[in-house]
């Protein structure tokens, strides 16, 4: 491994690393627009320049390789001098639309100019006019005057999608990024061209003059669209909610991870948290069934809803769990079906059309938690009865009582009419979920629960990895993690175990389920632990 | 060559062999690009979007990557050009010596803007950074020939030349 100096500290890295990569290990930041660790080296921007032993002119380090004994100086007056130039260059012909560009705030140009520019402009001339304000596809909006031609996009779309949507056309500075006429950028991943575009040039459709990026706060996150379980940041509006409407949730960023999905998300998952501040949420638990269904608090519906648990027989009762839920609110309710020795208990529902899958992140299975719900134990237990099988039992009212999770079963591949059957002949239908669907129209007693990024929690993803999520929101209204709302439950029926944070029941599970044994929120960090070999069926 | 009609995209198959021929004299076959991009525009006339869309296939390429090469050269032609073309050059020592004059008298013989194409489909004018014949300056390229010093004369002579 070759040894370098870089600013005069010492390094050692792999043959074949660029000086840039060497520089970042060091925690010095080579200023740079084309450089994406994620794609090929373009050498485009020229932004990246340092100076090499005693060459005579800076060189950029991107496309550089270390060699045994190089000397790099990040910092020279050449280097600086350089930069500001460079600076200079890219904004010839930039418009300045900072007071109405979505960037403003978090961008490149913007920083680097306030970094390594501080020039006074020398340009006299009409600046070269170009398209602004052109939509590319169902997502992506393009403004070419913005743009600084580092061909991030184009690599994207080349290099990670394979879709070759853009290009960069004409040349000089007539030169101009889009797309082959009459195509559109309609890639399942085109929102990933906006968070790798370092300027305003691309900005997202979602989010276009909803908030100034200086009012968000950030989460972090895990994108609960599919079973990969993609690391996002989520970022809320809380300071302006006089903006967009009082959507709270501003948009989903991917957030790094070496394993799970790298620099990416796919635009499914992206703009999927619209039913977070939907209408159609559940704030507050109600009793009584359609028309006559009435608001009421939780001290008077846990009770009522325990005395429902307690009225039937073990036999008459199933439980409909989702693996949409954490791993924190399956172990809770898992306790609670042991407590009451409950045997008709399942998760799974298939779904009304198979989902779609691709070989870069996309699962067919579009649930953050199934391996959770698998892993915890959530199925039948002592032959008890599956979910379809739950149903039938319904129908020929045998299962009196039914507490469905989340699903909507109406809309699930399964014969519409004879789950509806099933359902209306219950005596006593419990829904508990974010948002109505279905069932809820049909239920006795609805109780809300919080939405994933209004609560801190764990999902388990298809590879075994068992990863956070922390709180963005307050839930709505009264709205509750699944897993209080249990515990309410259970207490009332004198389940013992009483927790009282999600860091709480995730202790109490690595203590109990083996595949999680050892496992603490600490310990999980931000990466997450994998805790299932799926190649190997063991824990790794 | 021979001219698959005018605008298609197709190529003959004696084209397709040579394209075949073109691409493995380099390592990588998208080297071929530039001399495929000029037989197809000799067999088409010009380079249409279909026409882009078809040598991407041929490449393995995206359309946009083709259509990039294209709109950066401007020997491409992207409409139906003239049967002659005329490239005045407006560099330094032309226009020092007249080359506006010379394009002012061609664009009112020719009854064309520059870069636009006689109504009959006889001429496309155009104007050109330096074509390397400052000796004869104010000069133009007319198809394959250089005609030079320009004066309103020699370049009626020579539109008459044209047909
Ligand atoms: S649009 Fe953005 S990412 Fe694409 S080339 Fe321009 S500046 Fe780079
Ligand atoms: S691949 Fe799955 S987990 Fe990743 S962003 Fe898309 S829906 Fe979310
Ligand atoms: S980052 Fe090195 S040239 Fe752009």
């Amino acid at each position: 491994m070759p040894k370098l100096t870089i600013d005069g500290r010492e390094s050692e890295v792999p043959e074949g690393t660029g000086v840039i990569e060497a520089a970042r290990r060091l925690g010095i930041e080579v200023p740079h627009y084309c450089y994406h660790p994620g794609l090929s080296i373009a050498g485009q921007c020229r932004l990246c320049m340092v100076e090499i032993g005693n060459n005579p002119r800076p060189q950029i380090a991107c496309n550089t390789q270390v060699v045994e004994g190089m000397v790099v100086r990040t910092e020279t007056p050449k280097v600086l001098e350089t930069r500001q130039a460079i600076m200079e260059f890219h904004l010839i012909n930039h418009p300045l639309d900072c007071p109405v560009c979505d960037q403003a705030g978090e961008c490149w140009l913007q920083i680097y100019y306030m970094k390594h520019g501080l020039y006074e402009p020398r340009m006299v001339d009409e600046k070269v006019h170009k398209p602004k304000a052109v939509p590319l596809g169902p997502h992506v909006i393009l403004d070419a005057e913005r743009c600084i031609l580092c061909s991030r996009c184009v690599r994207f779309c080349d290099e990670i999608t394979g879709t070759g949507e853009l290009g960069i056309f004409q040349r000089g500075d007539h030169s101009e990024i889009g797309l082959f006429p009459g195509r559109e950028l309609a890639n399942p991943y085109s929102g990933n061209v906006v968070d790798i575009c370092p300027v305003g040039a691309l900005t997202d459709r979602d989010f276009r003059f909803a908030v100034r990026v200086w009012y968000l706060e950030t989460a972090k996150s895990i994108c609960p669209g599919c079973s990969r379980g993609c690391n996002i940041a989520v970022h809320s509006n809380l300071r302006r909610p006089h903006h967009d409407g009082g959507r709270r949730v501003a948009r989903l960023k991917p957030r790094y991870h070496a394993e799970v999905n790298r620099w990416w998300i796919c635009d499914a998952g992206r703009y999927g948290y619209k039913f977070v501040d939907d209408p159609s949420r559940v704030r507050f638990p109600t009793r009584g069934r359609g028309d006559a269904a009435a608001e009421v608090g939780w001290d008077e519906i846990v009770p009522l809803i325990a005395g429902q648990l307690r009225r039937y027989q073990p036999g008459e009762i199933g439980v409909l769990a989702s693996p949409q839920m954490a791993n924190e609110d399956l172990f809770l309710l898992r306790r609670l079906v042991d407590h009451l020795g409950l045997a008709h208990v399942d998760f799974r529902v298939p779904p009304s059309r198979p989902g779609d899958e691709d070989r870069i992140l996309i699962k067919a299975d579009k649930n953050p938690n199934r391996r959770g719900a698998e892993l915890i134990g959530l199925g039948p237990r002592d032959g008890g009865l599956d979910a379809r099988g739950m149903l039938r039992a319904a129908r020929e009212r045998r299962i009196k009582c039914l507490w469905v999770f989340h699903h909507d079963l109406l809309a699930s591949a399964w014969p519409e009419g004879e789950i509806r059957e099933a359902l209306e002949s219950l005596e006593c239908l419990l829904f508990q979920g974010s948002n109505g669907n279905g069932v809820r129209l049909l239920a006795h007693y609805v109780l809300p629960s919080a939405a994933w990024v209004e609560r801190e929690g764990t999902f388990t993803n298809f590879e075994g990895r068992v990863q956070r999520f922390w709180k963005a929101v307050e839930p709505l209204g009264a709205a509750r993690a699944d897993w209080e709302i249990v515990a309410r439950i259970g207490e009332a029926l004198g389940l013992s175990f009483m927790p009282d944070t999600g860091e709480d029941c995730f202790k109490a599970l690595a203590a109990t389920v083996p595949a999680f044994a050892g496992l603490s929120y600490r310990e999980l960090r931000d990466t997450g632990r994998l805790v299932w070999d799926c190649a190997g069926r063991g824990p790794a | 060559m021979s001219v698959a009609g005018a605008g298609t995209a197709e190529l003959t198959p004696e084209q397709l062999a040579e394209v075949r021929r073109l691409q493995g004299l380099y390592p990588d076959k998208r080297a071929a690009l530039l001399p495929v991009l000029q037989l197809a525009q000799d067999a088409c006339g010009y380079i249409s979007l279909e026409t882009e869309a078809y040598v991407a296939r041929l490449f393995d390429l995206s359309p946009a990557h083709v259509h990039e090469v294209v709109t950066f050269y401007t020997l491409f032609f992207r409409e139906p050009k003239g049967r002659h073309v005329i490239s005045v050059c407006h560099n330094l020592t032309c226009h020092l010596l007249g080359a506006e004059d010379a394009i002012a008298h061609l664009k009112a013989r020719l009854g064309v803007e520059v870069g636009g194409t006689t109504k009959d489909g006889r001429v496309t004018l155009l104007s050109v950074e330096c074509l390397c014949a400052c000796e004869m300056a104010p000069m133009m390229q007319v198809d394959d020939r250089y005609e030079g010093p320009l004066t309103p004369e020699t370049i009626d002579r020579i539109l008459e030349g044209l047909q």
